[in-house]
Protein backbone atom coordinates (compact mmCIF):
# COMPACT_ATOMS: atom_id res chain seq x y z
CA UNK A 1 0.00 0.00 0.00
CA UNK A 2 1.58 3.26 -1.15
CA UNK A 3 1.47 6.55 0.20
CA UNK A 4 -1.06 7.51 -2.47
CA UNK A 5 -3.53 4.63 -1.38
CA UNK A 6 -3.56 5.54 2.14
CA UNK A 7 -4.93 9.36 1.65
CA UNK A 8 -7.17 8.01 -1.25
CA UNK A 9 -8.69 5.76 1.59
CA UNK A 10 -9.29 8.42 4.01
CA UNK A 11 -10.84 10.75 1.41
CA UNK A 12 -12.99 7.60 0.57
CA UNK A 13 -13.79 7.12 3.99
CA UNK A 14 -14.47 10.84 4.45
CA UNK A 15 -16.85 10.82 1.32
CA UNK A 16 -18.98 7.76 2.67
CA UNK A 17 -19.25 9.13 6.20
CA UNK A 18 -20.69 12.40 4.34
CA UNK A 19 -22.82 9.95 1.93
CA UNK A 20 -24.10 8.47 5.32
CA UNK A 21 -24.77 11.04 7.23
CA UNK A 22 -26.07 12.97 4.65
CA UNK A 23 -28.77 10.01 3.73
CA UNK A 24 -29.60 9.23 7.46
CA UNK A 25 -29.91 12.72 9.06
CA UNK A 26 -32.69 14.85 9.38
CA UNK A 27 -31.74 18.25 10.71
CA UNK A 28 -30.92 20.24 7.49
CA UNK A 29 -28.02 21.98 8.58
CA UNK A 30 -26.43 18.18 9.67
CA UNK A 31 -27.44 17.19 6.00
CA UNK A 32 -25.51 20.48 4.83
CA UNK A 33 -22.66 20.09 7.08
CA UNK A 34 -22.30 16.22 5.94
CA UNK A 35 -22.49 17.28 1.74
CA UNK A 36 -19.43 19.61 2.85
CA UNK A 37 -17.45 16.69 4.37
CA UNK A 38 -17.55 14.82 1.15
CA UNK A 39 -16.34 18.08 -0.64
CA UNK A 40 -13.44 17.30 1.90
CA UNK A 41 -12.99 13.77 1.03
CA UNK A 42 -13.07 14.60 -3.30
CA UNK A 43 -10.48 17.30 -2.51
CA UNK A 44 -7.98 15.02 -0.31
CA UNK A 45 -8.12 12.62 -3.31
CA UNK A 46 -7.20 15.65 -5.69
CA UNK A 47 -4.87 16.89 -3.44
CA UNK A 48 -3.17 13.74 -2.90
CA UNK A 49 -2.97 12.76 -6.67
CA UNK A 50 -1.61 16.88 -6.90
CA UNK A 51 1.50 15.53 -5.24
CA UNK A 52 1.73 12.33 -6.79
CA UNK A 53 1.72 13.87 -10.25
CA UNK A 54 3.99 16.68 -9.42
CA UNK A 55 1.54 18.96 -11.34
CA UNK A 56 -0.18 22.33 -9.94
CA UNK A 57 -3.43 20.95 -11.20
CA UNK A 58 -5.06 19.41 -7.90
CA UNK A 59 -4.85 22.71 -5.88
CA UNK A 60 -6.43 24.45 -8.67
CA UNK A 61 -9.50 22.41 -8.52
CA UNK A 62 -9.42 22.19 -5.11
CA UNK A 63 -9.88 25.91 -5.29
CA UNK A 64 -12.40 25.64 -7.43
CA UNK A 65 -13.89 23.15 -5.19
CA UNK A 66 -13.71 25.69 -2.52
CA UNK A 67 -15.99 28.23 -4.16
CA UNK A 68 -17.81 26.42 -5.13
CA UNK A 69 -18.56 25.15 -1.40
CA UNK A 70 -18.71 28.81 -0.03
CA UNK A 71 -21.18 29.66 -2.56
CA UNK A 72 -23.25 26.10 -1.75
CA UNK A 73 -23.72 27.33 1.66
CA UNK A 74 -24.28 30.71 1.72
CA UNK A 75 -27.36 29.67 -0.55
CA UNK A 76 -28.27 26.45 1.36
CA UNK A 77 -28.43 28.37 4.27
CA UNK A 78 -30.89 31.06 3.13
CA UNK A 79 -32.68 28.00 1.79
CA UNK A 80 -33.05 26.44 5.36
CA UNK A 81 -33.30 29.79 6.48
CA UNK A 82 -36.61 30.66 4.52
CA UNK A 83 -37.79 26.74 4.95
CA UNK A 84 -37.42 27.20 8.91
CA UNK A 85 -40.12 30.40 8.37
CA UNK A 86 -42.47 28.87 7.23
CA UNK A 87 -42.54 25.60 9.63
CA UNK A 88 -40.66 26.58 12.17
CA UNK A 89 -38.74 23.49 12.29
CA UNK A 90 -35.27 22.11 11.10
CA UNK A 91 -37.21 18.50 10.53
CA UNK A 92 -36.64 17.78 6.70
CA UNK A 93 -39.08 14.75 6.98
CA UNK A 94 -41.81 18.35 7.57
CA UNK A 95 -41.11 18.52 3.68
CA UNK A 96 -41.55 15.14 2.53
CA UNK A 97 -45.15 15.85 0.62
CA UNK A 98 -44.07 18.61 -1.38
CA UNK A 99 -48.09 19.62 -2.78
CA UNK A 100 -50.70 20.97 -1.00
CA UNK A 101 -51.96 19.38 2.47
CA UNK A 102 -54.17 17.54 0.93
CA UNK A 103 -54.21 16.22 -2.54
CA UNK A 104 -57.20 15.42 -4.04
CA UNK A 105 -55.43 12.12 -6.34
CA UNK A 106 -57.94 9.95 -5.13
CA UNK A 107 -59.38 8.50 -8.08
CA UNK A 108 -62.13 6.84 -6.43
CA UNK A 109 -62.91 9.01 -3.85
CA UNK A 110 -63.99 11.62 -7.42
CA UNK A 111 -66.11 8.91 -8.79
CA UNK A 112 -67.96 8.36 -5.03
CA UNK A 113 -68.62 12.23 -4.91
CA UNK A 114 -70.24 12.28 -8.43
CA UNK A 115 -72.08 9.19 -8.11
CA UNK A 116 -73.67 10.14 -4.52
CA UNK A 117 -76.92 11.84 -4.94
CA UNK A 118 -76.55 14.51 -1.84
CA UNK A 119 -79.12 13.69 0.98
CA UNK A 120 -81.14 16.88 1.66
CA UNK A 121 -82.80 16.34 4.55
CA UNK A 122 -82.93 19.69 6.16
CA UNK A 123 -84.51 20.90 3.46
CA UNK A 124 -86.90 18.46 2.74
CA UNK A 125 -90.01 20.47 4.12
CA UNK A 126 -89.16 23.30 1.60
CA UNK A 127 -90.89 22.44 -2.09
CA UNK A 128 -88.71 21.64 -4.36
CA UNK A 129 -88.12 24.32 -6.91
CA UNK A 130 -85.56 24.71 -9.00
CA UNK A 131 -82.92 26.47 -7.53
CA UNK A 132 -82.70 30.74 -8.79
CA UNK A 133 -80.14 32.96 -7.29
CA UNK A 134 -79.19 32.29 -3.52
CA UNK A 135 -81.12 30.03 -0.65
CA UNK A 136 -82.06 32.31 1.49
CA UNK A 137 -81.12 32.67 5.17
CA UNK A 138 -83.49 31.12 7.50
CA UNK A 139 -83.03 28.87 10.76
CA UNK A 140 -85.13 25.16 10.74
CA UNK A 141 -87.29 25.66 13.84
CA UNK A 142 -88.89 28.40 12.53
CA UNK A 143 -90.08 26.24 9.04
CA UNK A 144 -91.24 23.42 10.62
CA UNK A 145 -93.41 25.97 12.78
CA UNK A 146 -94.54 27.19 9.85
CA UNK A 147 -95.61 23.96 8.27
CA UNK B 1 2.08 -4.93 5.46
CA UNK B 2 0.63 -7.49 3.11
CA UNK B 3 2.56 -7.87 0.21
CA UNK B 4 0.96 -7.93 -3.03
CA UNK B 5 4.09 -9.68 -4.84
CA UNK B 6 2.78 -13.35 -4.92
CA UNK B 7 0.17 -13.04 -6.57
CA UNK B 8 -1.98 -16.50 -5.49
CA UNK B 9 -1.51 -14.45 -1.86
CA UNK B 10 -2.93 -11.46 -2.68
CA UNK B 11 -6.19 -12.69 -4.21
CA UNK B 12 -6.23 -15.35 -1.04
CA UNK B 13 -6.04 -12.57 1.53
CA UNK B 14 -6.67 -9.35 -0.21
CA UNK B 15 -11.02 -10.00 -0.11
CA UNK B 16 -10.97 -10.70 3.25
CA UNK B 17 -8.68 -7.87 4.38
CA UNK B 18 -10.62 -5.25 2.86
CA UNK B 19 -14.30 -6.84 3.55
CA UNK B 20 -13.99 -7.83 7.23
CA UNK B 21 -13.18 -4.41 8.00
CA UNK B 22 -15.61 -2.88 6.37
CA UNK B 23 -18.43 -4.95 7.99
CA UNK B 24 -16.71 -3.88 11.25
CA UNK B 25 -17.45 -0.73 10.67
CA UNK B 26 -20.53 -0.55 9.04
CA UNK B 27 -21.81 -2.68 12.33
CA UNK B 28 -20.14 0.41 14.69
CA UNK B 29 -21.69 2.77 12.40
CA UNK B 30 -25.00 1.06 12.63
CA UNK B 31 -24.59 0.79 16.51
CA UNK B 32 -23.30 4.49 17.06
CA UNK B 33 -25.77 6.13 14.57
CA UNK B 34 -29.08 7.47 16.95
CA UNK B 35 -32.37 4.86 17.28
CA UNK B 36 -34.16 6.61 19.63
CA UNK B 37 -34.53 6.24 23.16
CA UNK B 38 -31.45 6.95 25.42
CA UNK B 39 -28.13 7.39 23.64
CA UNK B 40 -25.13 5.12 24.16
CA UNK B 41 -23.45 5.10 27.13
CA UNK B 42 -19.61 6.78 26.75
CA UNK B 43 -18.29 3.23 27.42
CA UNK B 44 -19.85 1.85 24.43
CA UNK B 45 -19.18 4.82 22.31
CA UNK B 46 -15.53 4.57 23.14
CA UNK B 47 -15.57 0.91 22.68
CA UNK B 48 -17.38 1.25 18.64
CA UNK B 49 -14.72 4.11 18.09
CA UNK B 50 -11.90 1.81 18.95
CA UNK B 51 -13.31 -0.71 16.51
CA UNK B 52 -13.68 1.84 13.62
CA UNK B 53 -10.40 3.21 14.01
CA UNK B 54 -8.51 -0.52 14.51
CA UNK B 55 -10.05 -1.59 11.03
CA UNK B 56 -9.19 1.39 9.56
CA UNK B 57 -5.50 0.53 10.70
CA UNK B 58 -5.57 -2.50 9.63
CA UNK B 59 -7.06 -1.42 6.23
CA UNK B 60 -4.17 1.38 5.73
CA UNK B 61 -1.43 -1.10 7.08
CA UNK B 62 1.15 1.22 8.73
CA UNK B 63 4.56 -0.26 8.94
CA UNK B 64 7.34 1.01 9.54
CA UNK B 65 7.32 4.54 11.68
CA UNK B 66 8.35 7.45 10.65
CA UNK B 67 7.44 10.94 11.18
CA UNK B 68 5.31 11.61 8.16
CA UNK B 69 3.46 8.38 9.04
CA UNK B 70 2.69 9.57 12.48
CA UNK B 71 1.45 12.65 11.17
CA UNK B 72 -0.34 11.04 8.93
CA UNK B 73 -1.80 9.01 11.36
CA UNK B 74 -2.68 11.84 13.84
CA UNK B 75 -4.42 14.18 10.94
CA UNK B 76 -6.43 10.74 9.54
CA UNK B 77 -7.81 9.90 12.69
CA UNK B 78 -8.70 13.44 13.54
CA UNK B 79 -10.88 13.28 9.84
CA UNK B 80 -12.24 9.83 10.50
CA UNK B 81 -12.76 9.92 13.98
CA UNK B 82 -14.02 13.39 13.93
CA UNK B 83 -16.54 12.45 10.80
CA UNK B 84 -18.17 9.73 12.81
CA UNK B 85 -18.88 11.70 15.82
CA UNK B 86 -19.86 14.29 13.28
CA UNK B 87 -22.80 12.54 11.51
CA UNK B 88 -23.68 10.37 15.01
CA UNK B 89 -23.87 13.22 17.42
CA UNK B 90 -27.17 13.46 19.00
CA UNK B 91 -26.42 17.31 19.58
CA UNK B 92 -26.22 19.30 15.81
CA UNK B 93 -24.18 22.12 17.20
CA UNK B 94 -21.65 19.19 18.52
CA UNK B 95 -21.81 17.89 15.12
CA UNK B 96 -20.95 21.46 13.68
CA UNK B 97 -18.12 21.30 16.09
CA UNK B 98 -17.06 18.20 14.93
CA UNK B 99 -16.85 18.94 11.49
CA UNK B 100 -14.51 21.78 12.94
CA UNK B 101 -12.03 19.02 13.74
CA UNK B 102 -12.83 17.66 10.58
CA UNK B 103 -11.60 20.29 8.49
CA UNK B 104 -8.52 21.07 10.14
CA UNK B 105 -7.40 17.67 10.03
CA UNK B 106 -8.09 17.82 6.55
CA UNK B 107 -5.94 20.93 6.26
CA UNK B 108 -3.17 19.28 7.99
CA UNK B 109 -3.47 16.32 5.38
CA UNK B 110 -2.96 18.78 3.46
CA UNK B 111 -0.01 19.99 4.45
CA UNK B 112 1.62 16.56 4.39
CA UNK B 113 1.12 16.71 0.89
CA UNK B 114 2.59 20.42 0.27
CA UNK B 115 -0.28 22.45 -0.12
CA UNK B 116 0.48 25.35 2.50
CA UNK B 117 -1.85 27.86 0.81
CA UNK B 118 -4.62 25.32 -0.18
CA UNK B 119 -4.33 24.60 3.69
CA UNK B 120 -4.59 28.35 4.93
CA UNK B 121 -7.61 29.07 3.02
CA UNK B 122 -9.17 25.82 3.89
CA UNK B 123 -9.04 27.10 7.60
CA UNK B 124 -9.96 30.75 6.87
CA UNK B 125 -13.09 29.51 4.26
CA UNK B 126 -14.02 26.46 5.87
CA UNK B 127 -13.59 26.89 10.10
CA UNK B 128 -13.89 30.69 9.57
CA UNK B 129 -16.78 31.48 7.42
CA UNK B 130 -18.79 28.10 6.81
CA UNK B 131 -18.94 26.86 10.21
CA UNK B 132 -19.69 30.21 12.06
CA UNK B 133 -22.49 30.98 9.92
CA UNK B 134 -23.90 27.06 10.31
CA UNK B 135 -23.80 27.54 13.85
CA UNK B 136 -25.11 30.81 13.62
CA UNK B 137 -28.33 29.73 11.87
CA UNK B 138 -28.31 26.54 14.76
CA UNK B 139 -28.53 28.96 17.31
CA UNK B 140 -30.87 30.91 15.46
CA UNK B 141 -33.08 28.10 14.42
CA UNK B 142 -32.61 25.65 17.56
CA UNK B 143 -32.25 27.63 20.62
CA UNK B 144 -34.34 24.87 23.09
CA UNK B 145 -31.04 22.81 21.99
CA UNK B 146 -31.38 18.96 21.26
CA UNK B 147 -34.33 18.36 19.03
CA UNK B 148 -36.74 15.03 18.69
CA UNK B 149 -35.48 15.05 15.44
CA UNK B 150 -32.19 15.02 16.11
CA UNK B 151 -32.40 11.58 18.22
CA UNK B 152 -33.49 9.37 15.59
CA UNK B 153 -32.50 8.91 11.99
CA UNK B 154 -34.12 7.64 8.84
CA UNK B 155 -33.34 4.12 8.34
CA UNK B 156 -29.56 3.78 9.24
CA UNK B 157 -29.04 -0.03 8.38
CA UNK B 158 -30.16 0.62 5.01
CA UNK B 159 -27.83 3.65 4.56
CA UNK B 160 -24.76 2.12 6.26
CA UNK B 161 -25.32 -1.01 4.12
CA UNK B 162 -25.24 1.41 1.38
CA UNK B 163 -22.02 3.40 2.15
CA UNK B 164 -20.40 0.60 3.24
CA UNK B 165 -21.04 -1.22 -0.03
CA UNK B 166 -19.41 1.76 -1.66
CA UNK B 167 -16.76 2.12 0.91
CA UNK B 168 -15.22 -1.43 -0.38
CA UNK B 169 -16.12 -1.16 -3.08
CA UNK B 170 -13.59 2.13 -3.49
CA UNK B 171 -11.11 0.31 -1.43
CA UNK B 172 -11.01 -2.33 -3.34
CA UNK B 173 -10.44 -0.16 -6.70
CA UNK B 174 -8.28 1.65 -4.67
CA UNK B 175 -5.97 -1.60 -3.74
CA UNK B 176 -6.50 -3.08 -7.44
CA UNK B 177 -5.29 -0.01 -9.99
CA UNK B 178 -1.74 -0.20 -9.18
CA UNK B 179 -1.22 -3.76 -9.96
CA UNK B 180 -3.78 -3.37 -13.07
CA UNK B 181 -1.29 -0.17 -14.14
CA UNK B 182 1.72 -1.76 -13.66
CA UNK B 183 1.06 -4.73 -15.47
CA UNK B 184 0.27 -2.61 -18.44
CA UNK B 185 3.08 -0.25 -17.96
CA UNK B 186 6.66 -0.89 -17.92
CA UNK B 187 8.06 -2.25 -14.73
CA UNK B 188 10.96 0.45 -14.65
CA UNK B 189 7.86 3.27 -13.68
CA UNK B 190 6.25 0.76 -10.53
CA UNK B 191 7.97 2.78 -8.01
CA UNK B 192 7.15 4.02 -4.70
CA UNK B 193 5.83 8.01 -4.64
CA UNK B 194 8.92 8.80 -3.23
CA UNK B 195 11.68 8.13 -6.15
CA UNK B 196 8.29 9.55 -8.49
CA UNK B 197 8.16 12.91 -6.23
CA UNK B 198 12.28 13.39 -6.83
CA UNK B 199 12.49 12.49 -10.63
CA UNK B 200 8.76 12.57 -12.03
CA UNK B 201 9.75 13.90 -15.79
CA UNK B 202 12.71 12.14 -16.28
CA UNK B 203 11.25 8.53 -14.66
CA UNK B 204 7.91 8.64 -16.25
CA UNK B 205 4.94 7.72 -14.46
CA UNK B 206 2.91 4.91 -13.38
CA UNK B 207 -0.53 6.37 -14.49
CA UNK B 208 0.19 8.75 -17.25
CA UNK B 209 3.30 8.57 -19.28
CA UNK B 210 5.65 11.69 -19.09
CA UNK B 211 4.89 13.03 -22.86
CA UNK B 212 0.62 13.03 -21.99
CA UNK B 213 1.48 14.79 -18.61
CA UNK B 214 4.00 16.88 -20.13
CA UNK B 215 1.45 18.06 -23.00
CA UNK B 216 -1.59 19.06 -20.81
CA UNK B 217 -1.67 22.05 -18.93
CA UNK B 218 2.05 23.11 -19.27
CA UNK B 219 1.68 26.06 -17.03
CA UNK B 220 0.42 24.04 -14.05
CA UNK B 221 3.98 22.25 -14.65
CA UNK B 222 5.79 23.97 -12.08
CA UNK B 223 9.25 24.70 -13.74
CA UNK B 224 11.87 24.03 -10.56
CA UNK B 225 9.56 20.75 -9.72
CA UNK B 226 8.68 22.67 -6.78
CA UNK B 227 4.47 21.52 -6.12
CA UNK B 228 2.55 23.79 -4.08
CA UNK B 229 4.07 26.67 -4.04
CA UNK B 230 2.36 30.30 -4.08
CA UNK B 231 4.14 30.75 -7.44
CA UNK B 232 3.62 27.70 -8.92
CA UNK B 233 -0.40 27.67 -7.82
CA UNK B 234 -0.97 30.87 -9.23
CA UNK B 235 0.72 29.92 -12.29
CA UNK B 236 -1.56 26.93 -12.78
CA UNK B 237 -4.23 29.35 -11.49
CA UNK B 238 -4.13 32.68 -13.77
CA UNK B 239 -2.07 30.60 -16.54
CA UNK B 240 -4.04 27.52 -17.31
CA UNK B 241 -7.30 28.25 -15.41
CA UNK B 242 -7.95 31.95 -16.02
CA UNK B 243 -10.95 31.21 -17.04
CA UNK B 244 -12.62 28.96 -14.52
CA UNK B 245 -10.94 31.96 -12.20
CA UNK B 246 -12.96 34.29 -13.81
CA UNK B 247 -15.98 31.86 -13.85
CA UNK B 248 -15.50 31.13 -9.91
CA UNK B 249 -15.53 34.86 -9.70
CA UNK B 250 -19.14 35.23 -11.34
CA UNK B 251 -20.59 32.29 -9.37
CA UNK B 252 -19.26 33.84 -6.35
CA UNK B 253 -21.37 36.79 -7.26
CA UNK B 254 -24.36 35.30 -8.34
CA UNK B 255 -24.52 33.33 -5.31
CA UNK B 256 -24.12 36.73 -3.53
CA UNK B 257 -26.53 38.40 -5.34
CA UNK B 258 -29.50 35.52 -5.04
CA UNK B 259 -28.33 34.35 -1.26
CA UNK B 260 -29.44 38.70 -0.90
CA UNK B 261 -32.49 38.17 -3.00
CA UNK B 262 -33.50 34.86 -1.12
CA UNK B 263 -33.47 36.09 2.39
CA UNK B 264 -36.63 36.63 4.26
CA UNK B 265 -36.98 40.46 4.23
CA UNK B 266 -37.25 42.52 7.68
CA UNK B 267 -40.61 43.83 6.57
CA UNK B 268 -41.97 40.12 6.13
CA UNK B 269 -41.15 39.38 10.29
CA UNK B 270 -37.76 38.06 11.30
CA UNK B 271 -37.26 34.32 12.43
Amino acid sequence: MTELDKYLIVGAALFVLGAIGFLTRRNLIVMMLSAEMMLHGVGINLVAFNYEHQHNQGQSFTIMILTVAACEAGLALVLILSLYKRRKTLDVDVWGELGEAKPLCDVRLERRATVVEPQEEEFSVDPRLTPAGRLPQFNKQESVTRV
Amino acid sequence: MFSLDTTLLAQMETPWAIILPVIVIGLSLVWLLPRGGKGLSRLSQILALALIWGSLFSLTGLGHIAVTDVLFGVFSTGAILGGICMITSRNSAYSALWFAIVTLSVCGLFLLRSAPFLSAATVIVYAGAIIVTFLFVLMLAQQEGTAGYDATSSSPLLTTVFGMVLFGSLILGISSWPKISISAASPATSAAGTEVAKAPAAQGHRYFTSAETEQANAWSRHPEGEVGSLHGLGRSLFGDYLFAVEFAGTLLLVACIGAIAMAPRRSQGTL
